[in-house]
């Protein structure tokens, strides 16, 4: 069993795989196929109805985020032999035969059952090829948050292949103009269920970041006149305010041990940076220059910040250590380096480099080196953001015409549309993974 | 002949356009030595020189401010009636062109005129980039202006800024005739008004 997970594991990641390997021409070809798999609709198992469309939705979910992930080829559905609602969900109480004859290696099935508002879900994942089970999973919650239990076993799944569990029971806060004029924050999660309008003010909000447990987002609103930070609890609707006397916040982002917030502060035509406690004191000054230097972003640790400043002349990457309060520069090509991210592992920065006329995603190691452009020239893409376990960037680029949401696999790979809220989708930033 | 030449010069002016716009700015930035502004054209709305002199501060001087305008719905763009001309900047750069300071003066000289009027003046930039740098280089845009204006004779608590970065558009389309618009600092009378 363990061998096996392994090995299939090995086979996705493409690395040394010393055992079962004979099985890889067949599970992934040559030159590292996707996963083949099929994602069945779900048995209605209780006596309620399916009203809720729960059967194809579950499997809706699932297959939305295998097919994100990048690592699986997802069978149509078309193709499928046995009638969902008559087979069995357990391992003896179906045919694998009618999978492995469609090409699947791996299958999902299961069942559901509705109490009133609630939903009571089994999900198995099945391994064609060897006649196994490899995950089984019971889920109990609202019929309306039935998307929500599976993207919990999506990342189980990404669990077994990987590892490291998928990230797909989070959100994205991001800024779009999809009710008209206004730049609005939103928040939904990744294939653009339960969105939630965080503000509606008819003015200009900006810069969406999370707190580290998830619950909050903090951003830029011009809603009083002037640029000031919020910070707006999601599931109480609470507000903080915090403003300076001396200047205008016009962004922060909280520390990873949420403690502390790295904030701009302009004052006088001038950006710097500012360390703020949690009730939006100044703590201390950070930097002292006469020109701008703005979007911090925190190293895992917490100890350092990577930033953008013009000091060379244009804007680059800068990185400080907290504690000495001395800066190093990061990115030295281009000249116009901007909207860093650090990603949650620490070895990597993610960031928007300027490419003749145009905008792209780039990624540079910690430590600094060769940038990688990960996003094509063709379109701008700009303001990525890591997901939690460091294996995906989203970020939002204008190559369908109006700016939208995309993901992809660190690598660059695997470029996929998220949003297309009829607006301008931009600033994305991913959440921590949920509860 | 005359229009072989009228082509070629044209042909200067995208060039110097496509390439002026995206060198980074001189002012306060110690390894860029090439000075661009010079050669760059007029942005649309730049140095009307004959128009505030005609002794009619009273007439719309009041255009809302950009935030209000957006609001409203309205355009954030200055009207050709008003006294107090935009200024016009370089990509990524805040120092001013010699066109900026030509209208800065006749700007001057409207608020000596009317000495009873506050402005605010407002940084905006063109939609490329990220925004939280922009709203730091509209801020740069908007508190030259203002120096300059007190270098001027203005007294500096007539004077107010706000950066909205590339938040507030005058036009949307992707080309540099309307980014030139847009990388722009913007006066707004906002107490005072003349009583004349």
């Amino acid at each position: 069993m363990i061998e096996k997970i392994v090995s299939i594991g090995c086979f996705l990641l493409l690395s040394a795989c010393p055992a079962l390997a004979q099985f890889k021409g067949e599970i992934v070809g040559q030159g590292g196929q996707k996963f083949p798999i099929a994602v069945s609709p779900l048995k209605n198992t209780g006596t309620a109805p399916d009203s809720g469309k729960l059967s194809e939705g579950i499997a809706d979910a699932i297959v939305h985020d295998l097919d994100l992930s990048g690592w699986f080829k997802v069978l149509d559905r078309s193709a499928y032999i046995e009638n969902p609602q008559r087979s069995g969900i357990t391992l003896g109480s179906f045919d694998f035969q009618d999978w492995s004859t469609i090409g699947a290696e791996g299958l999902v099935k299961g069942g559901f059952s509705v109490q009133g508002e609630d939903v009571t879900v089994e999900l198995r994942l099945f391994d064609v090829f060897q006649n196994k089970e490899r995950i089984g999973k019971r889920y109990v919650g609202r019929v309306k948050d039935f998307r929500r239990i599976a993207h919990k076993f999506a990342d189980e799944i990404i669990n077994e292949f990987t590892g490291i569990p998928g990230i797909f029971n989070t959100r994205i806060a991001y800024v779009s103009t999809s009710g008209g004029r206004f730049k609005e924050i939103h928040v939904s999660h990744l294939d653009g269920s339960e969105k939630f309008q965080v503000t509606n003010n008819h003015t200009i909000n900006l810069s969406p970041s999370w707190t580290p447990d998830g619950k909050s987002v903090l951003y830029t609103s011009y809603k009083d006149r002037s640029p000031s930070l919020y910070l707006f609890e999601l599931y109480s609707g609470k507000e903080v305010k915090w403003s300076s006397k001396t200047g205008r916040y016009l962004g922060g982002k909280v520390s990873p041990d949420g403690q502390y917030v790295a904030a701009t502060l302009e004052a006088a035509g001038n950006t710097n940076l500012y360390l703020l406690d949690r009730n939006g004191n100044v703590v201390r000054r950070l930097t002292e220059d006469a020109g701008i230097e703005v979007s911090p972003s925190w190293s895992p640790d917490g100890r350092q910040l990577v930033f953008v400043s013009d000091r060379s002349g244009s804007p680059q990457l800068y990185i400080m250590d907290l504690a000495s309060g001395k800066s190093r520069r990061l990115t030295y090509s281009g000249n116009y380096n901007t909207a860093p991210e650090w990603s949650p592992k620490g070895d990597k920065i993610a960031y928007t480099g300027r490419v003749g006329n145009r905008f792209a995603i780039f990624t540079i190691g910690s430590e600094g080196g060769d940038p990688r452009k990960l996003t094509s020239e063709s379109a701008d893409s700009e303001d990525p953001t890591w997901s939690p376990d460091g294996r995906f960037i989203a970020f939002s680029s204008n190559r369908g015409g109006k700016y939208q949401l995309y993901v992809m696999q660190a690598s660059g790979d695997n470029q996929r549309r998220l949003t297309g809220s009829g607006g301008d989708d931009t600033k994305p930033s991913w959440s921590p993974r949920l509860d | 002949m005359p229009h072989f030449k009228i082509v070629c010069y044209s042909l200067v002016a995208l060039f110097a356009l496509a390439f002026g716009g995206c060198a980074p700015s001189t002012a306060n930035k110690p390894e860029m030595t090439a000075a661009k502004s010079a050669t760059t054209p007029t942005a649309p709305g730049g140095s009307g020189k004959g128009e505030g002199e005609r002794g009619t501060a009273s007439e719309s001087s009041t255009a809302p401010g950009s935030l209000e305008a957006l609001q409203k719905g309205q355009s954030s763009g200055t009207p050709a009636s008003s006294p107090l001309k935009d200024v016009f900047f370089e990509f990524d750069r805040y120092d001013l062109r010699t066109d900026a300071r030509e209208t800065l003066k006749v700007n001057a000289e409207w608020l000596k005129r009317n000495p009873a009027a506050r402005i605010e003046i407002e940084g905006h930039c063109d939609s490329r980039g990220t925004n939280e740098y922009n709203l730091a280089l509209g801020a740069k845009r908007a508190q030259a202006a203002k120096d300059y204006l007190a270098n001027l004779g203005i007294p500096a608590e007539r004077l107010s800024t706000i950066s909205y970065g590339a938040e507030i558009p005058v036009c949307k389309e992707q080309t540099e005739s309307c980014w030139s618009q847009n990388r722009r600092a913007r006066f707004v009378v906002i107490a005072g008004k003349p009583a004349s």
